[in-house]
């Protein structure tokens, strides 16, 4: 039997009270804004005058604007090689460095600090570390083995491997501590049980180890897209030109730096408010879609 | 399950129509003019600039003792960004200042003070010409003034040069590419760059002028697939292609230290260079950059100053940004840059030998450079195009495009976004 709303509001009502400070800020900064950016979306807000509604007009201009297309690939070109690339080997360091000695402490430490560094400081270190002609550190080592300077922030066709490889540094140490707790989950018994019954350490490595590791692997693969997908610092800070955020012929065009540069730099706010829902959707269904993948290959 | 759904779409329904309420745009209600006043002036740069444009405001102060102005530093980083913020929410600043073209965007949407209505437009007889051109939005509103003027110089190594032979910088497109030539040939491994513009518009800019060509014509209808145009991007091209030019931007101090003979670089690399790069000291000049077949012309750059329209005391705001054209605020503004070791230039042409940071022999290669320039287009959709000429450009460097191809894209671009 329902309990009648006033017994409801004596046996609760402490409990609302002191939920409604965060459901304020809440609504406040998360709510609110959110709406706001989704009507923002249907209109042609300058950011200054009064929005003018214009229905689907930006998510139309949005199909045929040939940069926000490219920004789409360069995006799923980076996210997939980030994620693959960063998951495979946060998993290797976990496996490697997942022990309780000093040695391992220190490796884990060491893998780890990227994560909790200013991202604006690691990009600048990068800038440095690609930085042209023969004083750059990346230039210095090529000419050690007698190479001659390279021009990495003005290639196109190493754009994407440059942020690939600075993302996976950056991130792997984060997803090497997931992994090392998720393997310090898995009972000892399970590897004795299939030692003595002979199965190889590749075998107790396919048929345990990853099989267990499974939430983790979720876990870590969909919070590295969500990231991959709204990488910015690296682009705007590292690949940025004198008037444009992409980069030499936009090789370094990603959705997040784009939606920026059509809303501050460009004054469209309703534009690319459009972007930012579409970006929400494209996460949205990836997210869904690797949560269900990962269930139905639990009951497999 | 439907009941949660409907309320769902109820609170959303909700919050939307409440975020469609947004209201229209208020007036902002001036203050007494002769009240006691506090302005406050955003000023894009570091906080060495800050400092200098302070001291024209102190001045300012001494002279007006009821009005006091507080200089603010905006990186150039996130200044934009800030000032659209403060734009949005009508509160902020006073006086902003910032890159050339940001007062015309704002002013378009109403977030700036036409100037003309305090007279400001007779600013125009002391100014750069072209500069001031690139100030005025299309219908002749002026909602910023230049508050200082940027160049570009032709930098070279004495010792290089000597090596190879040649006793005077090169003054022509020909001399430049023979330049290069003979560089080469005595083992210099790095003939020439380029630093400020390189693989972007501003670099293609001086070519382009240099040629004869423009972005837009005077009537701001898009330019680029002109004979002019071509034969500028040729040579461009070819300074990448055919002579080695790096693809890669080095600021053009470390391309000379590192060993660069000729580099193309902004104006302020002058002002630091020995305190930077001590053992450069002696072995380097400057010059203005090769003439085109059409001329000498060079880019010219700056930051422009205006009064935003949600300021109470647009009147003051106003009268302060004429007081920095004035003698006496150019004298404190240069004497706190020489202290500092800071480039500075007045957007007065008179000035730029008489008072600014820089040496007088630095300061007449400026003047030579401001005598022909050209600074960027302020026709309608250009600050929309510019990365996508920028991209066009890149094509034809990277062997992407040909010439003709990539400036009728650029163009086809220009001609979208001119409405």
């Amino acid at each position: 039997m329902a309990i009648p709303l006033r017994g409801r509001l004596r046996r609760y009502g402490t409990s609302y009270a002191m939920l409604l400070p965060f459901l304020a800020l809440f609504a406040a900064f998360l709510i609110w804004p959110l709406a706001n950016s989704l009507y923002l979306s249907f209109t042609t807000f300058d950011g200054i005058n009064p929005a003018t509604f214009t229905g689907l007009d930006n998510f139309r201009r949005l199909t045929a604007d040939d940069r926000f297309l490219h920004a789409i690939g360069n995006t799923s070109l980076y996210v997939v090689a980030s994620v693959l690339l960063g998951t495979l080997l946060s998993l290797g360091l976990a496996l490697a460095f997942d022990g309780p000695g000093w040695s391992h402490r220190i490796m884990r430490t060491v893998f780890f600090l990227p994560s909790v560094t200013s991202s604006i400081a690691l990009m600048l270190m990068w800038k440095w570390v690609l930085f042209p002609s023969d004083v750059g550190l990346a230039n210095t080592i090529v000419s050690w083995f007698g190479g001659g300077a390279v021009a990495w922030l003005a290639t196109p066709g190493l754009t994407i491997p440059i942020l690939v490889l600075m993302s996976v540094w950056g991130g792997m140490g984060y997803g090497m501590i997931l992994y090392v707790a998720g393997l310090g989950s898995i009972p000892r018994e399970y590897y004795e049980a299939a030692e003595i019954d002979g199965a190889s350490a590749w075998r107790r490595f396919r048929h345990i180890t990853l099989p267990l590791l499974r939430p983790v692997t979720t876990y870590v693969v969909v919070t590295g897209l969500i990231g991959a997908f709204q990488v910015f610092e690296a682009v705007y800070i590292v690949f940025r030109g004198t008037n444009s955020v992409g980069g030499v012929l936009d090789s370094g065009l990603m959705i997040v730096p784009y939606l920026y540069d059509q809303g501050f730099t460009h004054f469209k706010l309703g534009y690319a408010s459009a972007i930012a829902w579409v970006l929400f959707l494209i996460i949205f269904v990836l997210s869904l879609v690797n949560l269900r993948l990962g269930r139905a290959m639990k009951e497999l | 399950m439907r009941r949660t759904t409907a309320a769902c779409t109820t609170v959303l329904l909700a919050l939307v129509s409440a975020a469609c309420a947004t209201s229209g745009r208020p007036q902002t209600q001036q203050a007494a003019t002769d009240a006691p006043a506090t302005l406050s002036f955003w000023s894009t740069g570091g906080d060495d600039e800050t400092a200098i444009f302070q001291k024209a405001a102190d001045l300012y102060h001494q002279q007006h003792p009821n009005v006091t102005i507080k200089v603010q530093t905006l990186s150039w980083d996130d200044a934009y960004a800030k000032l659209l913020a403060a734009a949005t929410s009508r509160s902020g600043p006073d006086v902003i200042s910032g890159g050339m073209t940001w007062t015309i965007q704002f002013g378009a949407r109403g977030a700036m003070v036409d100037l003309r209505e305090h007279g400001l437009d007779s600013l125009k007889a002391q100014a750069q010409p072209a500069q001031w051109e690139s100030a005025v939005s299309p219908d002749g509103s002026v909602y910023g003034v230049p508050l200082d003027m940027s160049t570009l110089a032709l930098y070279y190594r004495t010792d290089l040069l000597e090596q190879a032979g040649l006793d005077a910088p090169p003054k022509t497109w020909e001399e430049l590419t023979a330049a290069i030539g003979k560089l080469k040939a005595a083992g210099v491994a790095k003939p020439y760059s380029q630093d400020w513009g390189n693989l972007d518009w501003i670099g293609y800019f001086n070519y382009l002028y240099q040629a004869g060509g423009t972005f837009y014509t005077p009537d701001c209808k898009p330019s680029l697939d002109t004979p002019q145009a071509e034969r500028a991007l040729a040579y461009w091209v070819d300074l990448y292609r055919e002579h080695g030019a790096p693809t890669a931007s080095v600021e053009a101090s470390d391309a000379l230290d590192t060993g660069t003979a000729l580099v193309v670089g902004g104006n302020w690399i002058a002002k630091g260079m020995d305190v930077n790069k001590p053992k450069l000291k002696g072995k380097w000049a400057m010059t203005t950059l090769p003439a085109g077949p059409a001329g000498p012309t060079t880019f010219i750059g700056g930051r422009a100053i205006g009064v935003t329209s949600f300021s109470r005391h647009a009147k003051t705001g106003a009268d302060f940004v004429r007081f920095m054209y004035s003698d006496e605020a150019i004298a404190a503004i240069v004497e706190e840059a020489r202290k500092r070791n800071l480039p500075y230039i007045p957007p007065r042409p008179d000035k730029v030998v008489a008072a600014s940071s820089f040496t007088p022999e630095q300061a007449q290669v400026f003047e030579q450079a401001f005598s022909t320039g050209k600074a960027a287009p302020g026709c309608p959709g250009w600050d929309e195009s510019a990365p996508d000429v920028s991209k066009q450009l890149q094509s034809a460097i990277l062997g992407k495009a040909d010439v003709r191809t990539a400036l009728a894209e650029a163009a086809k671009v220009m001609r979208a976004n001119a409405g």
